[in-house]
């Protein structure tokens, strides 16, 4: 009986260490935002984790799941005037449809992980250009203030970084209770050979599915919620480097396939972020070359080398 | 109507130019590379730095073409390594990121030093007329110069011994190693020439309008719809699904826009993918 208490104990670390977080920020807004958007790229980065890190299915199309849902909500509550209350859940609902549709076909095609990454990446190509075309509701490049629509819980301030720590901190309790459930052991099973664990008599396209849906729902959350926080979207704020590539990076960067890997990943990807940032446009460049490092020498990121180093059991 | 069919073929060839080498690349080492318009637009850009250093152009052009070739070799020697030592799945995802790495070093590089150089050819003549029909000679010109490399490129598969030993990787690459063939030597090969293709295919884009720093990921994103479509193992099919949707392009861009163009190609490729992951064309390699 495998017990839980490495789990929970860093669960706890991660709610206080980040609750406290603001105190140490000395109430300065701009670090406020920072922290905010890092608890952003966590999130983003948990759900990521679930498709690619635990049923390795390339999905180069974050960004356009959260902008997805992003766009969904934010033009019901502009063009029927819903409530955005009740319009982030259909942008939920449509992003994890999206997901679980992407992840059901290309199961049951039998797409390699190569063919999945192209076919989320054109989908995000054409997710891009369908907002830049259709101008009447989106507005095109020059994108929608959201400021005032949302939930006023969302608006820049302490308020809304507790509110989105609170989000960061249930995915990372439904990442647990998911790992520990039969889904997590298919999981487990799919990431080491799938092949073995279809003949084992696990369901593989019905865990792979499910993965991308539980993950693609979460990234509709965050990017509907982002929406509103951020006070402004357009096609870049969603687009493939600020989302994915950041995305990705700070998964490689912390560890695929772990719990605390998102977490750390974004605390370091923010600050080299806020390294690089005055370097202006050369950022790029810097990102590739992280990105082209971590591929090659950094593959199964920090948590991996912490445990090696450590021996303890960090989840 | 000719006049779009016309320039519907001539852009399709310049996209085969381009895919054919994410095709080969594919094909021989198992690495999707999405850097492949980063190659391209790298020879571009080192030609028109050549031009505007008082190089005669078409040797800027013969030079910027080998730029792009020395920068396929040194890719293939050390970034792409680590993806050719592992096999399987775990070779692909490699491959994957490491271009997709290396297309935003290359993009950060060009845009931080180069931003304001592109490349632009300007022809003697602007057009001339072929039986009432007046042609671009910078078209006619792209035309030639793709229809010649993929004549050279088709007679080098076929007709040398180093063409077969290449199918025959493509076709199974165990199998060529257990005949004694030297899968590394001849990726390496095979990644020179599908940079200095790409570049060529940069190049050309120059005559027709100009070749910025910034369009190397719209580059790679057309070439790899066109190798989707034509079938990602498939050379022949590669030059056939250019020609085919350089010819819808044009005729979709004058009739529904560029905009709505776009997303008919990137539908057709995720399509393809769902319905026939092989390929439109892939009955032969």
């Amino acid at each position: 009986m495998k017990t839980y208490l490495a789990d929970y104990v860093t669960l706890i670390l991660v709610a206080v260490v980040l609750a406290l977080m603001p105190l140490g920020l000395g109430g300065s807004a701009y670090y406020l935002r920072l922290a905010t958007l890092m608890l952003i790229y966590m999130a983003y980065a948990v759900a990521f984790n679930i498709i690619f890190g635990h049923t390795r299915q390339l999905f180069l199309c974050v960004g356009a799941l959260a902008g997805c849902s992003a766009y969904i909500s934010v033009v019901l509550v502009m063009k029927m005037s819903l409530s955005a209350w009740a319009s982030i859940p259909v942008g939920i609902l449509s992003a994890a449809v999206l997901g679980g549709v992407f992840s059901y076909v290309s199961v049951r095609r039998g797409l390699g992980v190569i063919f999945v990454g192209i076919v989320t990446l054109v989908s995000s190509m054409i997710f891009h250009n369908l907002i830049l075309g259709l101008r009447q509701w989106t507005n095109g490049e020059t994108g929608i203030e959201t400021k005032g629509l949302g939930p006023a819980l969302l608006a820049p301030g302490l308020g809304s970084y507790y509110a989105i720590l609170g989000v960061l901190m249930a995915s990372l309790v439904l990442y647990h209770l998911l790992m520990r459930s039969r889904a997590g052991a298919a999981f487990r099973a799919i990431a080491d050979d799938e092949l073995a664990a279809e003949l084992a008599g696990i369901d593989v396209t019905m865990y792979k599915v499910l993965a991308a849906t539980v993950g693609s729902a979460l990234i509709g959350a965050i990017g509907a919620i982002y929406a509103y926080y951020g006070g402004f979207i357009n096609p870049t704020v969603y687009g493939f480097v600020n989302v994915d590539i950041a995305v990705l990076v700070t998964l490689l960067l912390g560890g695929m396939g772990t719990m605390l890997g998102p977490v750390i990943g974004g605390v370091l990807f923010t600050i080299l972020d806020e390294i690089v940032r005055p370097l202006g446009r050369i950022n790029v460049l810097v990102y590739g070359v992280l990105m082209v490092l971590l591929v090659i020498s950094f593959r199964h990121g920090l948590v991996a080398l912490l445990r090696k180093l450590t021996g303890a059991r960090i989840p | 109507m000719i006049a779009i069919l016309f320039d519907g073929i001539v852009q399709g060839l310049q996209l085969s130019l381009m895919a054919v080498g994410i095709t080969l690349i594919f094909g021989l080492g198992g690495v999707l590379n999405l850097a492949h318009g980063q190659f391209a637009v790298v020879g571009g850009i080192a030609a028109a730095l050549l031009i505007e250093a008082g190089v005669y152009a078409p040797l800027a052009c013969a030079l910027g073409m080998l730029s792009a070739g020395v920068l396929g070799l040194v890719v293939d020697r050390t970034l792409l390594v680590p993806a050719y030592r592992s096999a399987g799945e775990e070779r692909l995802l490699l491959g994957l990121l490491i271009t997709l790495g290396l297309s935003f070093v290359v993009n950060g590089y060009l845009d931080f030093k180069y931003a304001d150089i592109s490349l632009t050819l300007n022809l003697a003549t602007p057009s001339f007329n072929v039986g009432g029909i007046t042609i671009r000679t910078a078209s006619a010109v792209a035309a030639l110069i793709a229809i010649v490399a993929f004549v050279l490129l088709f007679a080098f598969l076929k007709g040398t011994l180093l063409g077969k030993v290449i199918r025959s990787i493509i076709q199974n690459e165990v199998g060529a190693g257990l005949c004694g063939i030297n899968p590394g030597r001849i990726r390496t090969v095979i990644v020179i020439m599908s940079a200095m293709m790409a570049a060529l295919g940069g190049i050309t884009q120059g005559l027709f309008s100009s070749l910025g720093t910034e369009m190397g990921n719209e580059l790679t994103s057309y070439a790899l719809i066109v190798t989707v479509v034509g079938g990602v193992r498939s050379i022949n099919g590669t030059l056939a699904a250019g020609v085919l949707l350089g010819i819808v392009n044009a005729f979709a861009s004058y009739y529904v826009g560029a905009y709505l163009t776009l997303i008919i190609l990137l539908g057709t490729a995720a399509l393809t993918i769902l319905l026939r992951p092989e390929g439109l064309f892939a009955h032969r390699t």
